[in-house]
């Protein structure tokens, strides 16, 4: 899945008077892109899905929780929703708060954008840290205790009145339940909420895609910029190191180094992934180097004795952005693929609602097979990662003016 | 070409130790370390015993050295020149000289690794050798079906699909699978586990229909065994060539000896078939020496979950038993393979194509 | 490129048709030979046969002629004959003969559920290698699963000194090991020797016979075994002692034993159709073994599969390809009800003392702290706030039973008077509050004055699903009583280094059981000291006597009464929260009859060579050997 370096160009860059120039879409062509892509019905049916996963996971504690949104329990409210949220839950809500502030009004480009929502972040983590804290010990069928007891006046419940760790320790004969109108997935082996899980499952898929993408672009890009700034000896090295983690099949690496690692949590996976993924980028950053070197006004600029540095990164920078993120799309998918392998192999996540430790269960969880545990997660995984292969696609053939329609 | 080739090959000598080095080192600093693996996992042994055990096994296999101490002898053991223990090899005299390479012995069932691997690679091969005929048979076709219609519904519609198949997890299929396909609760077309029936041995090998009831044999048996993994193995392989081909078709398509054939007013069929299909297949070969290593990672799952005994299969078996010479021995042979499969596929890509030149 | 079919690529086609059908007919003629082979084989096994049992009946005419007894004057208990002064080994055995669908033949297939690596005997030592050795090899005497009495197998007759220190054994004549060579007292002695021979790599079952001194032979045909110390255990020790032939043994050297992973060869009723080269990844199979000495045993073949996957074993015993299926609770539940399963299986819920219990340890000394659980009232306190019944119920879905101590609750070590802590969590946190611990703020956690809170890490095994379901069970029981309890899900290799170096805060793990168990092992504080198993630090130096006078002890009823005290000081102090022990589940193809409970488990038990007394009818047979 190469892309081809010579068809983008991202607004702002300075317009460079080679040979190049004449192809290079200007910023009319990015917006045909953008509508192309939107125009197309698998991007949108992606995108759609993308937006309620997305909905999903950020609102996840108000979807389904144990604990009602504010209950009156002997005559007092309380409103146990807001205090059980943990940290990063109020993170993720100024996050997304930010940002739509931001998209609607539309006063910073792209990358300013980021910059700005990360800056808040930053210094939003200290108080949030500070202040938000919830109670340690969460006994989940508490309010099912007091509503049997008559303790509970009122009480507004979440749509879903269960948490994933909710596991009904005070129904009796609440495992493996088939979907119902109470239970919308079933339950799983141990009285948990299928559908619960999936929903806070959202989250975890969705922070080790992006934040694994994010890990290897990171790596990637600087590490092709080093390699392809400096030329020669340095070069024939990091190729080799390249070399060396691209001749593992990725999967296989995975599990050798996951396997082995004694704490294994979700920052641990994203790492992991973020660290093995990346040297696709690399390669076609240095790619993109060696090509802006041989163009005959860097040359001559650098004969000027313009600065090579500036000249080089400030090209790259312009030129290979776009298509690296959208090949990170693809990215995406795959690293979200990977957690759930892992996971599903037995060697992921413990004790959290993933979609392929949810799979898993399916397989090994001693209760042979139930169809709604395997169904769902699997759905699920599927669901996403095709969603992401369509935006991906969507946006590629949009970009692509050889694939762009002649007739 | 030849300088080229040997420069590569060369090259993949510090790539390999590196390989090697990182998993090594990956293993020898897991908590637990890699001694402990060597105990059964029995409990009740008595602290006496255990201890005995754990100090026979540590001696044996050499784990009281220091790792770069272990891991130079394994790369010595691995290499076939190197130092000798015994008066093998070519100059029998010396110490030092061409060896039989030895891959070591299996820390949890103390086999010879070069022997497990002889049991699995011919499995993992048959594996591949049925997938990789299915794959290109159903790409090419659908990409040219794909390439011919473009734009009408045929092309989105197989687009759409081959999206869809490519991004199907298969861990869930095969779960479906199972659960579905080889349930007494819901069909039971296919077994579930392994390659053969139990009774396969006392089978004949073809089928025969001797006293007026079917036997399958042999072979049917294995065929029947080997459907679903080969489906599961492959699906999301042809999705993936099979857009590739219809981009190259397409491309291919577009250049001008096409239009000058379809100018001098031949069939489009032949124009299809004689003209553009030849030269489109490039990017499916090229891209065929990188496949067989990806099915190898492919294969984990699929005989994971098939309780088939190939590579895939070794390699979960010793990442859980902490089984260091045979997941060494699995990481060389797929890094070879992977390393042998780009410099096939950047040869036949330059090949193909003269404007690419012999630079790294 | 022309595309033409030429006249070469003709020749070539020819060529490659020709050659596909040589191929095929080569595989026709082999067929055709491999089916003239099987009836040859065939003919030589009924050969073989015929004269095996030629040889039986000779046999037996030998044993009744020289029957008499070592202590011969002395009255017999019941039942027995002059041939069998201590009992016949085949009684069982003789009792299923006697039905009237009783017949031979048909395979028992079973399942490993775990690869098997090693059978040898006396190097492989886990639990599947040791079914398979205890088909092949025989001891002395075994003992009965219904009675728990002694029987005699290889021997006839045996004596017990009055101080308990020697054994003497009379060995039965004309048996024959599966290559045709006699025993004699030399393979005996021999087979003991072997095993404590420090070359040989076999550490733990060395330990284990490291209380024999000596073993001596005493004419052609006794042999005597001296203890080094009395032992309660020491008939056992010494009489299922499996013997090995020397002339085989002695022919390689204890490397080659060591690195050999199939040299299996003894006297039992089944034997390896290759007893020197067995490889792991070959299938596990053994045949019936012809010579044997005794009755002859019922079934052609054994069959060790090695399924691991839960699911695979469920289908694979639903389309009857398994025989025996050891099943969790769940399946057990779901396939009990289910007609399809019930049409051609039995199903089997039975306690075994061997089936051992679940315990969590509390780590009393952490990097040479004391713990919040060094004081036993805590420990009790923990125990209390656990709903055992709940999660015998929940999750084994009652196929468990909650445990107040170390031993099987039916047997005669454990005191019935000592009932398992109630669940009660007030009582619980009474006791914490009388410790300290109680609610100070509103985060829910008890927490003491200096504002320690009750907060703690349970280590299991990761990777097996009813573990994670009873520490998530645990979880939300303590969470109840204001305990924090954190998951802390280790694989084997990092469990063995966290109880090697005591770095764990608790620990959820399960003991096997025995017939009669002793708690030197387990709670002796003398295991504390050099990674022994008393990795919790326990200390009472009370216990510590108790034990040591049991264990010293041969006769049974004060052996009893000591044990019932042990099992009362462990009560009170609670070193472990003694969770519950497992029922055994097993569901078998209806074709194999004559299968009944015994007070181990059923009347035949896999991990003791013993005669097996189970059949199929003539008409329900499924396999046969061509």
């Amino acid at each position: 899945m190469s892309i081809d370096p010579t068809a983008l160009a991202v607004e702002g860059s300075f317009a460079p008077a080679d040979d190049r120039a004449s192809q290079a879409p200007s910023r009319s062509l990015i917006r045909q892109a953008y509508h192309d892509t939107l125009s197309s019905v698998g991007a949108r049916i992606g995108l759609a899905w993308l937006f309620l996963l997305l909905f999903f996971a950020v609102f996840a504690p108000f979807l389904a929780n144990s604990h009602p949104y504010a209950a009156k329990i002997n005559g007092k409210w309380s409103f146990p929703a807001f205090t059980f949220l943990t940290p990063s839950d109020v993170l993720l809500l100024v996050a997304v708060a930010v940002a739509a502030t931001l998209f609607f009004w539309r006063r910073f480009t792209f990358l300013q954008s980021i910059g700005i929502l990360s800056g808040i972040l930053l210094i939003a983590a200290v108080p949030v840290r500070h202040w938000v804290k919830p109670p340690d010990v969460d006994v989940l069928e508490r309010y099912r205790d007091y509503q049997a007891q008559g303790e509970i006046q009122h009480a507004i419940y979440a749509p879903i009145p269960y948490s994933p760790q909710d596991r009904l320790r005070d129904q009796p004969d609440a495992r493996l339940r088939p979907p119902s109108r109470k239970h919308w997935a079933g339950t799983d082996t141990n009285g948990a909420d299928v559908f619960s899980m999936l929903l806070h499952a959202s989250r975890i898929a969705l922070s080790i895609g992006f934040l694994a993408t994010a890990i290897s672009l990171v790596i990637g890009i600087i590490y092709g910029a080093v390699m392809g700034y400096f030329v020669g000896v340095t070069d024939l090295i990091a190729m080799r190191i390249i070399e060396i983690v691209d001749s593992i099949p990725t999967l296989f690496l995975l599990i050798a180094i996951t396997a082995f690692i004694e704490k294994r949590n979700i920052y641990v996976l994203m790492a992991v992934i973020g660290a093995i993924s990346w040297t696709g980028y690399a390669r076609f950053i240095r790619a993109e180097f060696f090509t802006i070197r041989k163009l005959d006004y860097v040359q001559a600029a650098v004969a000027a004795g313009l600065p090579k540095r500036i000249i080089l990164f400030r090209h790259m920078l312009a030129n290979a952005l776009t298509p690296i993120l959208v090949s990170s799309t693809f990215g995406v998918a795959s690293a979200i693929l990977y957690e759930s392998i892992l996971s599903f192999l037995g060697i992921g996540l413990v004790d959290e609602a993933s979609w392929g430790v949810l799979l898993q269960q399916a397989r090994a969880g001693g209760a042979g097979f139930v169809w709604w545990i395997a169904l769902f997660p699997g759905a699920a995984i599927f669901l996403t990662v095709f969603a992401y292969n369509l935006v991906g696609e969507a946006i590629r053939d949009a970009l692509d003016p050889k694939l762009r329609k002649r007739d | 070409m030849a300088s080229y080739i040997l420069r590569r090959v060369l090259l993949m000598f510090p790539t390999l130790i590196g390989v090697t080095l990182v998993v090594f080192f990956v293993m020898a600093w897991t908590p637990g370390g890699i001694g402990a693996s060597l105990i059964s996992n029995e409990q009740g042994m008595r602290p006496a015993e255990r201890k005995a055990m754990e100090a026979y096994y540590r001696k044996r296999y050499g784990l009281n050295d220091h790792y770069y101490v272990q891991y130079l002898r394994w790369l010595n053991s691995v290499s076939p020149i190197g130092f000798k223990t015994s008066g093998q090899g070519f100059p029998e005299a010396w110490r030092f000289g061409l060896k039989p390479p030895d891959l070591g012995e299996a820390f949890a069932t103390h086999r010879r690794v070069s022997e497990m691997l002889k049991d699995a690679i011919p499995i993992t091969l048959l594996l591949e050798c049925l997938s990789l005929p299915l794959i290109y048979g159903i790409a090419i076709s659908t990409g040219i079906a794909a390439a011919r219609a473009r734009g009408k519904l045929v092309d989105v519609g197989l687009g759409f699909t081959l999206i869809g198949l490519f991004s199907l997890p298969s861990i869930w299929i095969g779960v479906l699978m199972i659960g579905f396909l080889c349930n007494d609760s819901y069909v039971h077309l296919f077994p579930s586990n392994g390659l053969h029936d139990m009774r396969s041995d006392a089978m004949t090998f073809l089928p025969n229909l001797s006293g007026g009831h079917f036997t399958r044999g042999w072979m049917l048996d294995m065929a029947w065994h080997l459907c679903l993994p080969v489906i599961c193995l492959s699906y999301s392989g042809f999705a993936f060539l099979s857009r590739l081909q219809r981009g190259a078709l397409l491309e291919s398509l577009g250049q001008d000896y096409v239009r000058t054939a379809r100018a001098k007013g031949l069939a489009e069929r032949v124009v299809v078939f004689r003209h553009a299909f030849r030269n489109s297949l490039m990017p499916l070969i090229t891209v065929s020496a990188n496949i067989l290593p990806g099915l190898i990672g492919g294969s984990i799952i699929v005989e994971t979950i098939f309780g088939i005994q190939g590579m895939g299969k070794l390699t979960i078996d010793a990442v859980n038993s902490r089984d260091r010479e045979v997941l060494m021995a699995v990481t060389l042979i797929a890094s070879i393979l992977q390393l042998f499969g780009n410099l096939i596929s950047d040869l036949t890509y330059a090949v193909a194509d003269p404007r690419v030149s012999y630079v790294d | 490129m022309e595309n033409r079919f030429g006249f070469k690529d003709m020749v070539l086609a020819t060529l490659i048709i020709v050659l596909i059908v040589v191929v095929l007919l080569g595989m026709v003629q082999l067929d055709r030979q491999w089916k003239a082979l099987q009836s040859i084989g065939n003919k030589s096994d009924d050969q073989t046969r015929l004269l095996a049992s030629i040889e039986r009946t000779l046999n037996e005419g030998i044993t009744v002629s020289n029957g008499n007894g070592l202590n011969g004057s002395q009255p017999t208990t019941q039942g027995t004959t002059s041939r069998f002064p201590k009992g016949d080994p085949f009684a069982d055995f003789k009792e299923a003969e006697a039905h009237p669908d009783f017949a031979r033949g048909d395979w028992l297939i079973d399942n490993a559920t775990a690869k098997v690596k090693n059978i040898t005997y006396p190097i492989a030592d886990d639990l599947y290698s040791q079914w398979i050795q205890a088909r092949v090899t025989e001891g002395l005497i075994y003992r009965d699963p219904m009675t728990l009495e002694y029987r005699p197998q290889l021997a006839t007759d045996w004596k017990v000194s009055d101080d308990g220190m020697v054994y003497t054994f009379k060995l039965r004549k004309g048996v024959l090991f599966s290559d045709g060579v006699p025993v004699t007292a030399d393979d005996v002695v021999f087979s003991f020797e072997y095993l404590m021979n420090p070359k040989v790599n076999c550490p733990r079952l060395r330990a284990y016979l490291e209380n024999i001194k000596s073993v001596e032979k005493k004419g052609e045909d006794q042999v005597v075994f001296t203890m080094a110390k009395p032992y309660f255990e020491s008939l056992d020790l010494c009489g299922t002692l499996s013997i090995i032939p020397k002339h085989i043994f002695t022919k390689y050297s204890e490397e080659d034993v060591n690195n050999n992973p199939g040299l299996l060869i003894g006297t039992g009723p089944y034997r390896m159709a290759n007893p020197t080269g067995w490889q792991p990844g070959q299938k596990i199979e053994l045949f019936r073994n012809d010579l044997y000495w005794g009755r002859l045993p019922t079934f052609d073949r054994c069959i060790f599969l090695e399924v691991e996957e839960e699911a695979a074993q469920e289908t694979m015993f639903g389309n009857g390809e398994l025989d025996i299926f050891a099943t969790q609770p769940s399946q057990y539940e779901r396939l009990m009800k289910d007609p399809k399963t019930t049409q051609h299986a039995n199903h089997f819920a039975y306690d075994s003392p061997m089936n051992g219990y679940q315990y969590i340890a509390w780590n009393e000394k952490l990097k040479g702290e004391p713990t919040l659980f060094t004081s036993a009232k805590v420990r009790r306190a923990m125990t209390m706030i656990i709903d055992r019944d709940r999660i015998c119920k929940d999750v084994y879905l009652g196929y468990a039973k909650p445990t107040s101590g170390p031993f099987a609750m039916a047997s005669p070590q454990a005191d019935p008077k000592i009932k398992p802590w109630p669940f009660d969590i007030n009582a619980a946190k009474a006791l914490l509050a009388e410790e300290g611990f109680t609610s100070r703020d509103n985060s829910g956690v008890l927490k003491d004055a200096t504002g320690r809170e009750l907060r703690f890490k349970l280590t299991y095994p990761s990777g097996i699903a009813t573990y994670e379901r009873v520490v998530l069970f645990l979880k939300d029981s303590f969470a109840k009583a204001g305990v924090i309890m954190e998951l802390d899900p280790a694989d084997w290799p990092l469990l063995q280094k966290k109880l090697k170096e005591r770095d764990f805060q608790a620990i959820t793990l399960g003991w096997g059981g025995a017939i009669e168990s002793d708690l030197y092992q387990e709670f002796d504080s003398s295991q504390m000291q050099d990674q022994g198993d008393d990795f919790m630090s326990y200390v009472n130096p009370k216990l510590d006597q108790v034990v040591e006078k049991a264990r010293l002890t041969v006769d049974v009823k004060k052996r009893m009464d000591l044990w019932h005290q042990a099992h009362a000081i462990l009560h009170e102090d609670q070193p472990y929260t003694f969770l519950f022990s497992r029922m055994s589940l097993r569901l078998m193809d209806k074709r194999i009859e004559n299968v009944k409970p015994s007070r181990i488990g059923l009347n035949y038990v896999y991990v003791y060579s013993m005669p097996c007394p189970w059949y199929v009818p003539k008409t329900m047979q499924k396999y046969k050997s061509q």
